[in-house]
């Protein structure tokens, strides 16, 4: 069988918005994701380890995270539609198959998701609520363990995505008179576990500049219950620790990308990358990009400062979004190898599309207002 | 046809979809109402200043938020995992109409979620006129997603004047549209109403006064709710396509439960009035339950309802329900079911590489020239991706039940005119060689007429007298 063979045709209906436009809201909406997204996916794990084995800040930073652990998830989960619906537009013939070869893990999700999301109500109202029960501290083990294993289906959709070569092995191996079983994982890859563990080290620095600024933005001014020690104590240690938390994630993201890129990654795709040479800066800048936000942090180990941060933040924001767009590069470069889904001829609907970025605008311009009267109280509180 | 099917042993998989969509269903119309039924009041307990009444709604708020945030919100997105693997042609045809919906659907989730944690977490921080406001577009926004998601699932069952020139308006104003919100709204406030009733009964389970006072000021919302469901749904039973009242009136089962709908509609207004509007201080945690379970029930059949008389389609006049686009139908018929599909084809041409032609198409004597066993094989094949999406083998309708002692004949001849047999199948959309290879398979696995009928005895003995008659030995 021939890949190619496997690969739909397009719809006939067109691209209701130019192949840019689908691509842009793709990446932009993921970069909205992964900010919340990377904050539960290493921030869970923090909290369970703090929780079990933390003593006075470091398990103070485990109930901090867990107090705003729900608005995250709910955010994050959100914040995914986007670049799902985006992926879905203009990347049906290739999106569509791969869930359908993995279709039970691909399912799985749902049902995972729904126990690590009440895992972390769970925990974070035993927490809110002052009962410190077994029970709360398993569910903040299961949430993030379930976390980490969606990010591993979530890495093997997204790599079956663009591996159309194995669609044949598994498919071969999976199928009842020539329908899907959706038993078939895209573990064979060479780039998975690469793939789905740098995202983790990724995670890790997101969350270590997340610590920094949630002590030196939302820390109040008292004495922690907790430790009977000062803000200033705290925001001393978090800076300590975001400044060690995220050398851990940076080293991780390093290992697992150079594995990536010189152990993993298909020949041709490492070629095409270094004839590019935008592509290649892009690529530069997304490896190093970190060490700056690195600095940050390592002026802020021996206290978090609010300046810093701010900048540390806007800063990882550029990480993280160095990192989507480099993804979509390599992802369009698998993917137009077998069919230039650019070339689809587009259909533009002209009236919904302005009238979404208009309530897109408007939108922003009231969750502007409702945190700005939010803000309003915390500053007449403080 | 474009993509791999996922064979569900038993189940199938579009069934998956079904169960998803039912329950996420109960909690998304209380996430709608309840947002709603929330606001109302809590501008109510404001205004009267009624500060125990202000207690009671922030702890339904945070029962709120833990069964919509969560609980709903995911088994939404769920729906759209299901629709992906189990339909997705269907799902390829309505994101490409419907993807600004979508994007527009995004934005009011985003203001829904940060409007609902605010009002819970701020709640007494912030100034009451504020907090009103921020009540009020968490509302809003519910009810505009209630609004456009229910434009798309009214989309497929009656696509109006849209052909696939036109863009999404056309789509979106669809004959179906204003009924189904009518409907849905009404629903969304009566299970609200029957969500708070729930929760008071045991939260308020002490506090006569307060829980009387609940139950009175929620009554108004369910009856609205209740006069709403009566008016949609008789203007949506107006609206429907001829086919889909046909469905209706020629599927018994639905017809009753169509009629169940109405009726619990009437009686539950009339209980509410009397009930809970007119003498409070009726509500105990045993009247609460079986009014909620009655609430489920209705919705849940509702929707089951909504979806079944959708057949033979799964976007009206556009996607048949075996995923098939309605204008590739001819060509399939000319050229091949299998031929057609990119992974039947690509199948075949792993497997059965002998059946194909010189201009690269299956050639259906070359299909009728493979052992009976390979035909039987390739019938499957052809049963998966043309049946598999409505009929199970043995299990969820299953054609071995259906065909139960058939001859190959009436086999052959449903499978040719599935149309015919019943309206609400899709047509055949393979070519005769394609029939026989299916019809072999069914054959291969139909039940045989139950053993013991005196009636079966009956036709073996009038066959004999035909053979006599035959033979011209009858007449003795
Ligand atoms: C869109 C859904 C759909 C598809 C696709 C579909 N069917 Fe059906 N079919 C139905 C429904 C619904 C019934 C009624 C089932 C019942 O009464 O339990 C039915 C009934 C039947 C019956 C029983 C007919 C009778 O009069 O008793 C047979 C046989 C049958 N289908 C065969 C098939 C075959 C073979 C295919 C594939 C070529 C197929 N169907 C595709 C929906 C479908």
């Amino acid at each position: 069988m021939n890949p190619q063979d496997l690969i739909g045709p397009f719809s006939p209906l067109g691209n209701p918005a130019p192949f840019w436009f689908i691509t842009f809201f793709k990446v932009f909406g993921f970069i909205l994701h992964m900010i919340p997204m990377n904050i539960w996916y290493a921030g869970m794990l923090l909290v369970a380890i703090f929780a079990t084995f933390g003593r006075n800040h470091s398990l103070e930073l485990a109930h901090r995270l867990s107090r705003s652990m729900p608005i995250i998830v709910a955010m994050g989960v959100n914040l995914g539609i986007v670049p799902l619906l985006f992926t879905q537009v203009g990347y049906y013939q290739f999106y569509y198959p791969a869930g359908i070869l993995m279709a039970y893990a691909w399912f799985s999700v749902i049902v995972i998701l729904i126990f690590a999301y009440y895992g972390v109500y769970v925990y974070s109202l035993s927490v809110k609520n002052n009962k410190h029960t077994k029970l709360a501290l398993a569910s903040a083990w299961i949430s993030s363990i379930a976390f980490i294993f969606i990010g591993f289906l979530f890495a093997n959709n997204f790599s079956l995505m663009a591996n159309i070569n194995d669609w044949i092995h598994i498919y071969n191996k999976t199928n009842v008179a020539g329908a899907a079983l959706g038993t078939g994982l895209n573990t064979a890859d060479p780039t998975l576990i690469p793939r789905w563990l740098m995202m983790f080290g990724l995670a890790i620095t997101t969350t270590a500049v997340y610590i920094a600024f949630d002590a030196a933005f939302f820390k109040k001014r008292d004495t922690s219950p907790l430790t009977g020690s000062s803000t200033s104590d705290y925001k001393t240690w978090a800076g300590k620790f975001a400044f060690a938390f995220y050398t851990l994630g940076m080293v991780l993201f390093a290992v697992m990308g150079s594995w990536y890129i010189f152990g993993a990654l298909e020949k041709s795709t490492f070629d095409q990358l270094s004839q590019n040479s935008f592509m290649y800066i892009i690529f530069g800048l997304t490896a190093v990009s970190p060490g700056l936000v690195w600095i940050a942090m390592l002026l802020q180990r021996k206290g978090v400062k609010r300046k810093v941060t701010i900048f540390a933040a806007i800063l990882q924001f550029v990480v993280v979004t160095l990192n989507a767009v480099s993804r979509q590069w390599v992802q369009n470069l698998e993917i137009f190898r077998f069919k230039n889904i650019s070339e689809l001829p587009v259909n533009i609907q002209w009236s919904p599309m302005i009238l979404f970025l208009l309530l897109f605008v408007i939108g922003l311009a009231v969750v502007g207002w409702m945190i700005a009267k939010i803000v309003a109280v915390e500053k007449s509180v403080a | 046809m474009h993509y791999p099917w996922w064979y569900v042993p038993s189940l199938t998989s579009p069934m998956l979809i079904a169960m998803i969509a039912t329950i996420h269903v109960f909690v998304s119309l209380y996430a709608v109402g309840g947002g709603i039924v929330l606001a109302g009041e809590v501008s109510y307990a404001y205004k009267v200043n009624n500060k125990s009444l202000l207690d009671y709604l922030r702890s339904h708020t945070l029962f709120f938020i833990l069964l919509t945030v969560v609980f709903g919100a995911i088994t939404g997105v769920g729906i759209w995992w299901t629709i992906s693997l189990s339909s997705p042609l269907a799902t390829e045809a309505l994101i490409h109409i419907f993807v600004f919906g979508w994007a527009m659907e995004y934005v009011f989730f985003v203001l829904e979620i940060v409007a609902a944690f605010i009002f819970h977490y701020y709640w007494g921080r912030l100034d009451p006129k504020v907090h009103k406001t921020i009540g009020w577009i968490y509302a809003v926004s519910a009810y505009i997603s209630l609004v456009l998601i229910t434009a798309i699932t009214a989309f497929q069952l009656d696509i109006g004047n849209w052909t696939p020139d036109k863009g999404m308006w056309v789509a979106f104003f669809n004959p179906q549209t204003f009924p189904q919100i009518i409907a849905r709204s009404g629903a969304s406030l009566l299970l609200a109403s029957l969500y708070i009733y729930l929760h008071a009964a045991f939260k308020l389970k002490d506090n006569a006064q307060l829980r009387a006072l609940v139950e009175n000021r929620t009554s108004k919302w369910a009856m609205a709710g209740a006069a709403l469901v009566t008016v949609g749904g008789a203007w949506w039973y107006v609206n429907l396509p001829e086919s889909a009242k046909a469905a209706l009136a020629g599927a018994s089962a639905l017809n009753i439960l169509t009629l169940l709908i109405f009726t619990a509609s009437a009686v539950v207004f009339f209980m509410l009035y009397f009930g809970p509007y007119r003498n409070p201080g009726w509500l105990n945690p045993g009247f609460a339950i079986l009014y909620f379970v009655i609430g489920i029930a209705a919705t849940g059949t509702g929707e089951f309802i909504r979806e079944g008389v959708r057949k033979p389609y799964i976007v009206y006049n556009y996607v048949t329900g075996n995923n098939v686009l309605i204008s590739e139908i001819p060509k399939l018929q000319a050229t091949g079911y299998l031929n057609g599909g990119t992974w039947t084809k690509a199948f075949m041409k792993a497997h059965y590489p002998q059946v194909f032609g010189t201009d690269g198409n299956i050639d259906g004597n070359k299909l009728l020239q493979l052992p009976a066993s390979d035909q039987i094989k390739v019938g499957e094949v052809l049963f998966q991706y043309h049946c598999n999406d409505c009929h199970s083998t043995r299990g969820f309708s299953g054609v071995a039940e259906l065909t139960r002692g058939w001859s190959k004949g009436m086999i052959h001849t449903v499978v040719t005119h599935l149309d015919k047999a019943h309206f609400f199948m899709p047509p055949w959309c393979g070519t005769e060689a394609e029939a026989t290879v299916l019809t072999e398979y069914l054959q291969s696995r139909s039940e045989p007429v139950p053993e013991g009928m005196k009636f079966s005895n009956i036709n073996s003995r009038e066959n004999t007298l035909a053979e006599k008659v035959g033979r011209g030995e009858a007449e003795k």
